[in-house]
C-alpha cells in the first residue's frame, strides 16, 4: 500500500482534521489507489516545461489604484455595523 | 401551466402580450415544485415569499408600461454555493448549514437587475466535490428521467430543476465539468465559458483556478441570453477578465461560415458506451451535411488529465477549505481542549467524506518531499493539455467530443469507489485545466430512454461562435430523440 494510516494521521494533522480510527484504513486504501492512478504522471518528462498556475491573464485588477472604497459590492454590512460581534475564541486552560 | 415546454424569451414574450402574468407563472413553478420535489428533490432552500413579492411587483411594473428587460419574470434557480443576501448558503454541507450570507453574488446580482427572480437555491454535492450529487450533506438528488439514477453533479440540483420544468433557467458552477455533466445527464444546455467571463465573487471556492459560473437552459438562446447578462468585468474578482463581451444572442442565427470541426481521437476510449458513441457520431454526420469540415485531431496529453485535475483541483481545495475552522463561518463544535481541539472537531464533524478525502489528497500534493512530485508535476503536465488544445485550435475552430463516456448512472454505483467516480469526468475536466469555454447540449436519447449530450469547446473568449455552433445544431432539429 503506498498510503499508509500512519500517513494519513500525518496528513490529516496538517489539514487540521481529526479522522475516526475507523476510517483510517479505508482513507488509506481509497487514496493508496487514487495516487497509485496520478503516479502516472511521472511517465512524463517536464523539465523543460513552464508550471501553469492561472490560464487567462487578462486581468487588471491586480494593480488596482490604492483608494479607500467600500469593501462589498451589495452588502450592506459594511454601512449598517461597525462590529461585528463574534464568540470567544481563546480560552482559559 | 407546463413549464417543461417553455423558454425565457417565450415568456418574455408572453408576458410583454399581457397572455399571462408573471406570478401566475412564479405560482406555477412553486405548484410545480409542491408536485414533483418530493421525489427528485432538487432543492434545498425555496423563496417562495420573496419570489412571489418580487412577481406581484413586476406584475405592476409591466401593468405600469414599463419596459421589460431580458430576463424579466423568469424563474431561476441558483446552486446552494452562490450567495443570495439573507438567504442560506450551505455548499451542501452540515459545515454551512446556518451560513447566512450578507451580500449577494455578483453573477446573481446581474441577472436580477435583468429583472430574474430567484426561486430558490439548489442540492450539490458538498463543496461541489462529486459528479453524482450523491455526496450532499442533506440528501441525494434524483435524475427527473429515471429516478433510480443520479442526475450527475456537482450542480445535480440545477440540472435536475430545469429538466424537471421545477425552473426555467438554473445557474451551476464548473470546476472539473459540473455544469457540462449533469446537463447531459439530464437532457439540457449547460455551458462553462473561458475562465474570467463570469465574476465568481460571492461564489464559494473550491479550485480557484478552475471554478466558473454557468447557465442551464432548455436551449441554447436562452444559455446565450443569461451568459450574455452575466459575463463582464467585476471588480470585485482579482481574476475577472477585462474582455468586451459581444451579443452572444444577436450572432446566433447568422450562417454559419468557415467552420472546421476537429474531433479528437483521445476522446472516443475503450469502455465508452456503444449508443453514447452512436448519437455523437450521428451529431458529426449532422454537422457535416450542413457543410462543417469534419477532421480528425489528436489532444495527445488526455490520458493524463484526471490525474493532473485531482491533484491540482484539491491543492487548491485544501487551501480554500482551511477557512472553515470554526472562527469564522458556520458550524462551531467545541470541546474543553481549546481553540485547537476547536478547529479539528469542528472540522470532522462539518465535513463528509468526499471532503476530507479531498482535503487530505490536497494537503499529501503540498506537503514538504511531495510538492514537486506531485503538485508542481501537475501545474506542467497542465501546461501539456493547454498547449495540445492551442496546436488544434490553429487548424479547426470548434472541437466536438462526447460529454460523458456513459449515460446517467444508478444511484450508489460509483460511491464506493471514489476512482471510479473520478473517470465519470474525463471529458470535461480539460476544459477547466485550460479555461477553454465548453458546452453541452442533448444529441439524442439511448434505448432506455436516457439523454446523451455532446461537448462543444472553442478557443478562449470565443463564446459567440461557440453558441452560435450549438445553436445551429439545435435548429437542423437536433434536440430530438435519435435512439437506436
Amino acid at each position: 500500500m503506498k498510503i499508509s494510516e500512519t500517513d494519513v494521521e500525518y496528513v490529516a494533522k496538517l489539514a487540521n482534521l481529526e479522522v475516526h480510527k475507523d476510517e483510517k484504513k479505508e482513507l488509506a486504501q481509497q487514496l493508496s489507489r487514487i495516487v497509485e492512478h496520478v503516479e502516472q504522471l511521472s511517465t512524463l518528462d517536464v523539465s523543460a516545461v513552464a508550471p501553469t498556475y492561472q490560464v487567462v491573464s487578462n486581468t487588471k485588477i491586480a494593480i488596482r489604484e490604492d483608494r479607500v472604497q467600500l469593501r462589498t459590492g451589495s452588502s450592506e454590512a459594511g454601512k449598517t455595523v461597525k462590529l461585528f460581534k463574534v464568540p470567544k475564541v481563546i480560552t482559559e486552560r | 401551466m407546463n413549464l417543461k415546454n417553455i423558454t425565457a424569451d417565450r415568456l418574455v414574450s408572453l408576458y410583454a402580450n399581457r397572455d399571462l402574468s408573471v406570478t401566475e407563472v412564479i405560482t406555477s413553478v412553486f405548484d410545480e415544485i409542491d408536485r414533483s420535489d418530493g421525489n427528485i428533490r432538487a432543492f434545498i432552500t425555496l423563496c417562495r415569499e420573496r419570489a412571489l413579492e418580487e412577481a406581484r411587483r413586476t406584475d405592476s411594473r409591466i401593468a405600469a408600461e414599463e419596459p421589460l428587460s431580458a430576463l424579466t419574470g423568469v424563474p431561476v434557480a441558483i446552486k446552494d454555493n452562490m450567495n443570495l443576501r439573507d438567504i442560506p448558503t450551505t455548499c451542501g454541507s452540515k459545515m454551512l448549514a446556518n451560513y447566512v450570507p450578507p451580500y449577494t453574488a455578483t453573477a446573481v446580482e446581474r441577472l436580477r437587475s435583468a429583472g430574474a427572480i430567484i426561486i430558490g437555491k439548489t442540492n450539490m454535492d458538498e463543496f461541489a466535490m462529486g459528479s453524482s450529487t450523491e455526496n450532499s450533506s442533506f440528501f441525494a438528488t434524483r435524475n427527473p428521467h429515471d429516478l433510480e439514477r443520479v442526475p450527475g453533479g456537482s450542480s445535480g440540483g440545477s440540472a435536475a430543476s430545469v429538466a424537471a420544468g421545477m425552473s426555467v433557467v438554473a445557474l451551476g458552477s464548473d470546476t472539473g465539468g459540473s455544469i457540462r455533466q449533469p446537463a447531459s445527464f439530464c437532457g439540457v444546455v449547460g455551458m462553462k465559458p473561458t475562465y474570467g467571463r463570469v465574476s465568481r465573487y460571492g461564489l464559494v471556492a473550491y479550485a480557484s483556478s478552475l471554478d466558473q459560473i454557468g447557465p442551464f437552459t432548455k436551449s441554447v438562446r436562452e444559455c446565450a441570453q443569461v451568459l450574455e447578462t452575466m459575463c463582464g468585468f467585476d471588480h470585485y474578482d482579482s481574476t475577472s477578465a477585462d474582455t468586451p463581451v459581444d451579443s452572444f444572442v444577436k450572432i446566433l442565427d447568422q450562417p454559419m461560415k468557415d467552420i472546421r470541426i476537429g474531433i479528437p481521437r483521445e476522446y472516443f476510449i475503450e469502455g465508452m458506451d456503444p449508443e453514447v458513441k452512436a448519437n455523437v457520431q450521428s451529431a458529426i454526420r449532422r454537422y457535416e451535411t450542413m457543410g462543417c469540415k469534419i477532421e480528425e485531431i489528436s489532444l495527445p496529453h488526455t490520458e493524463h488529465a484526471v490525474a493532473t485535475y485531482y491533484l491540482i483541483a484539491t491543492a487548491e481545495a485544501s487551501s480554500n477549505l482551511a477557512r472553515y475552522d470554526g472562527v469564522r463561518y458556520g458550524l462551531r463544535e467545541t470541546g474543553t481542549g481549546g481553540l485547537a481541539e476547536m478547529y479539528r472537531k469542528t472540522r470532522m464533524t462539518g465535513f463528509g467524506k468526499e471532503v476530507k478525502r479531498r482535503i487530505l489528497l490536497g494537503t499529501y500534493a503540498l506537503s514538504a518531499g511531495y510538492y514537486d512530485a506531485y503538485y508542481l508535476k501537475a501545474l506542467k503536465v497542465r501546461t501539456l493539455i493547454l498547449q495540445d488544445f492551442q496546436k488544434a485550435f490553429e487548424k479547426v475552430n470548434i472541437i466536438l467530443t462526447p460529454t460523458t463516456p456513459t449515460p446517467a448512472f444508478k444511484i450508489g454505483e460509483k460511491t464506493a469507489d471514489p476512482l471510479s467516480m473520478y473517470l465519470s469526468d474525463i471529458f470535461t475536466i480539460t476544459c477547466n485545466l485550460s479555461g477553454l469555454p465548453g458546452i453541452s447540449v442533448p444529441c439524442g436519447k439511448t434505448s432506455a430512454n436516457l439523454p446523451v449530450g455532446m461537448q462543444l469547446i472553442a478557443n478562449h473568449f470565443q463564446e459567440s461562435l461557440l453558441l452560435q455552433v450549438a445553436h445551429n445544431f439545435e435548429k437542423a432539429g437536433g434536440f430530438g430523440n435519435v435512439s437506436q
